[in-house]
């Protein structure tokens, strides 16, 4: 039971208070990208949380080495790097040879695997200390997060376009970082920051 | 296309009109995440620099051949064999004292999209100058916004700036949180359209107003900035004709146009639809 919500709880953390795409940035580039397509949300919810899922559990099981327990960043890096690209090619090449995906199948996995959120997740869960359950909880959150991010720059990109009062200057990309920025501070608000000094 | 274009008018275009943070919105982690002072911001913008333009090279070099699901996962594994040796050099055998954020974001370098539209769009489709043009103009272009929103984030958000203290009266901690930096990147964004539209208005302007002595020397401007829509603009797919509405940009002004058309529009240029138009090996 204990695993059950400790799980829950660090999903539910990684999703709301430490949103990992709006509150640090990882994943931000896909997430616009995402934001376009509210159609593929579903499929980019699944497919990031299980790389990240996947990669979180094996990264702590190599964690568990002891070989592991005092390597430099440089050294990890190259390990939880390894790890994604290896756990991505197996699963692009089952799709590719065994289930005969399709091209655009295989390049929207691309995306969903190989972006900054999913490797960040095994770094976030080392220096926090997470616990194997913790671990599954924080990949799960890292894709519902994601979702969530791309969820709401989509439906305030869509307000935006419609939105005649904003100067022509600041159509387009200028006004969405400055939405995604209102965004941000609002998950910035969970985390009990100060902005003045 | 032609091995003739040069590096200005490559740069112009890479590092300028289609800048990759401000206009392509891609490469957004770094800069957001860890480009709060200036120093993190030369460090992220050299590991940047020499990741992409290596990956560039070596995959219009060697990968034209390989399948594309095959070639995403090579440009992470190049990135961190070129990254990680650097950082465990700077980590081991120097005193450099580098803090947790770096040692976290330099190796997700490795893995930045900047790398993966360039390589996918770019690289693999043309000769290995031409890729090394494109990934240094790309790289200049992103580590100017870097050294930029560093520097700015730095003295706003710490109060110093390359580590001295400039004891200003009031701190704006927020500047060193993703959000000061959006807004940031928000009015730099703004900046630059303005400076585009400036530089390459729109003919009617330029005509009526622009002095007679100026006219050659935009026309000059715009025959260079023309050089490079053949590989700016996605090449439509043979199975899938591009419809007339979305012709190639000609001139200046289309390629302005083109450059501020709304987010969604844009990115099925350079991003999404490149994926749905499936690969093509």
């Amino acid at each position: 039971m204990n695993i059950i919500s400790d799980l829950l709880m660090t999903a539910l953390y990684t999703v709301f208070v430490q949103n990992l795409v709006l509150s640090s940035g990882l994943g931000m580039s896909e997430a616009i990208r995402v934001s376009t397509k509210p159609g593929t949300f579903g499929k980019f919810a699944v497919m990031i949380s299980g790389f990240s899922v996947v990669t979180s559990i094996l990264c702590s099981l190599i964690d568990k080495i002891a070989a592991m327990a005092n390597v430099t960043y440089a050294v990890r890096a190259a390990v939880y790097g390894g790890i994604l690209a290896a756990v991505f090619i197996i699963v692009a090449a089952a799709a590719r040879f065994i289930f005969k995906a399709s091209p655009k199948f295989l390049g929207t996995l691309g995306i969903a695997a190989l972006n900054t959120l999913v490797l960040a997740v095994p770094y976030i869960n080392h220096s926090a200390a997470y616990s194997f359950a913790d671990s599954i909880g924080s990949g799960i959150g890292a894709g519902i997060a994601f979702v969530l991010a791309a969820a709401l720059i989509s439906m305030g990109s869509r307000i935006l376009e419609e939105n005649e009062n904003i100067p022509a200057i600041f159509k387009g990309t200028p006004t969405m970082f400055l939405y995604v920025a209102m965004l941000s501070l609002a998950f910035a608000g969970f985390s009990d920051t100060n902005l003045f000094a | 296309m032609s091995n003739n274009v040069s590096f200005k008018d490559m740069l112009v275009k890479g590092a300028l009109i289609f800048n990759p943070v401000l206009i392509q919105l891609v490469g957004l982690c770094p800069v957001v995440a860890a480009s709060t002072t200036l120093a993190g911001s030369a460090a992220l913008s050299a590991a940047l620099c020499i990741e992409l333009t290596a990956t560039c090279v070596i995959a219009s070099a060697l990968f034209k051949k390989i399948p594309r699901w095959v070639r995403v996962p090579l440009y992470l594994i190049i990135g961190l064999a070129l990254i990680c040796p650097v950082l465990w050099y700077i980590e081991t055998k120097t005193l450099i004292n580098m803090s947790l954020g770096m040692k976290i974001y330099i190796p997700l370098i490795a893995i930045n999209s900047v790398t993966a539209v360039h390589c996918e769009q770019f690289a693999v489709k043309n000769s290995v100058k031409l890729a090394f043009f494109d990934a240094a103009a790309v790289s200049i272009g992103a580590s100017a916004v870097m050294l930029l929103v560093g520097t700015v984030r730095e003295i706003f958000g710490s109060g110093s700036l390359a580590g001295v203290n400039l004891d200003l009266p009031v701190i704006f901690k927020g500047m060193s949180l993703p959000f000061g930096c959006l807004i940031l990147l928000g009015f730099m964004a703004a900046g630059l359209k303005a400076f585009i539209n400036y530089r390459y208005g729109d003919e009617e302007e330029t005509e009526e107003e622009a002095p007679v002595e100026d006219e050659e020397i935009i026309e000059d401007e715009i025959a260079e900035v023309e050089i490079f829509d053949e590989f700016w603009v996605e090449q439509p797919a043979e199975e899938e004709p591009a419809p007339a509405e979305k012709a190639q940009p000609q001139t200046a002004q289309e390629i302005q146009s083109s450059a501020n058309e709304d987010i969604e529009d844009f990115f099925r240029s350079i991003g999404i639809d490149y994926y749905e138009k499936g690969d093509k090996q």
